[in-house]
């Protein structure tokens, strides 16, 4: 996305960091955004939601949502289930479970956290 | 990057596809219907935009065909190094060898799968009977199409019930979606292809197979289980009751005394009992293969990827934020 103003030789290693970071944060963003909304929602309605507030998603592509998403519902974090659409295909709808909710607020104090103490070290 | 920007939906499919060629089909799978999921419904939401168009900009949405294999091999890595029971600790011992089985997560699996798939062996059996005969006498009328797609139908949806019971009882990797359904082929060509589709017969072959397999598989289970475990119960229970004949008697004589038969017993019933856990590991492990070779499409390939590919693709320092 940025590519063009960081130096080539510099591209990579933020792209590798890039990844690193987002590796963690996409499972949070997407709990965050289920456990927020009041209905259930589907994997494309979720990347649209995300494009929609911000950058594209850390750096990520959105075909990495789902296999995110499928393994927060192995966790038992999310239901899911099967819809079929008017419009187009068939749709997996995603809601947050009790207990994702739970982990979402464990999760945004771990968050919180971290942010505090990279910013203190980055501040000096 | 060096291929064809795709024209259409079966276009980029078929370079995702052609990207992941060489992981396992069920990675594939899934790769394929999160894909398609997305793409119709961006066909779906902007109606009028040519399909051409719209694919150019899912390359920097959704993700190049290219990019999009290569985040579902890494995703997979990390699943399946998070989903994988640890390893039992390797042992040197003959006899921790020996033992160690009953501290291998897979082998209860295994042993809970060949008790379990007397049900799912007979239901599987008695689903696929009737249907095909039910097919083939209806074949006769136009209501016997609708029949035989209904009962292709379901039987895909009862392989994919199964693949469920085998990754997580025998931990073979199986697809977790079904596989597409191709909606835009007319309705005849759809059947045609259940037809020319090998998984429709090996799928159909897997469950027919699963009565005799199921049968075998409880028999064992169920045999091995008790004969040991009664061998280790028996002087157990007779010295804490009294009255109990001890021994082994033969036509009512005494042939071998209790102090000689009961220690005797007691070691015949553990190392059954261990030796059984053996051969429900090896049979929970080789009937993951077949499962995989006969439900998943192009499951002859079976990929053990994780292990070796965990490593290769753990870049030094990589954090630990899952």
């Amino acid at each position: 996305m940025d590519s063009g103003a960081v130096p080539i030789d510099i591209e990579p290693h933020l792209r590798k960091f890039q990844k690193e970071l987002a590796s963690g944060s996409v499972a949070l963003v997407l709990l965050a955004v289920l456990g927020r909304s009041d209905r259930p929602l589907y994997g494309y309605e979720i990347a649209k939601r995300l494009e929609r507030d911000g950058e594209a998603l850390v750096a990520g592509k959105q075909s990495a949502l789902y296999p995110v998403l499928r393994n927060l519902h192995a966790a038992g974090l999310l239901d899911s289930h099967v819809e079929p659409s008017v419009a187009g295909p068939p749709r997996r709808y995603y809601q947050a479970t009790a207990l994702g909710r739970a982990v979402l607020a464990e999760w945004t104090g771990a968050w919180h956290a971290t942010r505090a103490f990279v910013d203190q070290a980055l501040a000096g | 990057m060096n291929a064809s920007i795709p024209q259409n939906i079966p276009q980029y499919l078929a370079q995702v596809r052609d990207a992941l060629a060489g992981a396992d089909p069920a990675v594939v799978q899934d790769a394929l219907y999160d894909a398609e999921e997305h793409l119709r419904a961006e066909l779906a939401a902007n109606p009028g935009v040519p399909e051409s168009e719209l694919l150019r900009r899912i390359a920097t949405s959704y993700g190049s065909p290219e990019e999009v294999a290569a985040i579902y091999r890494d995703a997979e890595v990390t699943v399946s190094r998070a989903m994988r029971a640890p390893a039992p600790p390797a042992r040197r011992t003959l006899a921790g060898r020996f033992f160690g089985v009953a501290a291998d997560p897979r082998t209860w699996g295994a042993l809970f799968y060949m008790l379990f798939s007397l049900v799912t062996g007979v239901f599987y059996f008695a689903w696929t009977a009737i249907g095909v005969s039910l097919s083939l006498g209806l074949s006769l009328l136009v209501v016997g199409v609708f029949f035989i797609v209904f009962f292709v139908g379901t039987t895909r949806l009862l392989s994919l019930v199964e693949g469920r019971i085998v990754e997580a009882l025998l931990g073979v990797r199986m697809p977790r979606r079904p596989a597409y359904p191709h909606r835009h082929l007319p309705l005849l060509k759809r059947i045609g292809q259940m037809f020319t589709d090998a998984r429709t017969w090996s799928t159909l072959l897997y469950f027919v197979l699963m009565l005799p397999l199921g049968l075998v598989y409880f028999a064992i289970a169920v045999a091995g289980l008790s004969v040991s475990l009664g061998l280790v119960a028996g002087p157990v229970v007779a010295l804490f009751i009294d009255g109990v004949q001890t021994g082994l008697y033969l036509d009512g004589s005494l042939i071998i005394p209790a102090g000689i038969a009961f220690p005797f017993a007691l070691l015949l019933g553990v190392v059954g009992l261990f030796a059984t856990l053996h051969l429900a590991r090896g049979i929970g492990a080789l009937h993951g293969r077949v499962a995989h070779r006969l439900l998943v499409p192009g499951g002859a390939d079976v990929a053990e990827v994780a292990p070796q590919a965990a490593s290769a693709a753990a870049p030094a320092g990589a954090p630990a934020v899952a």
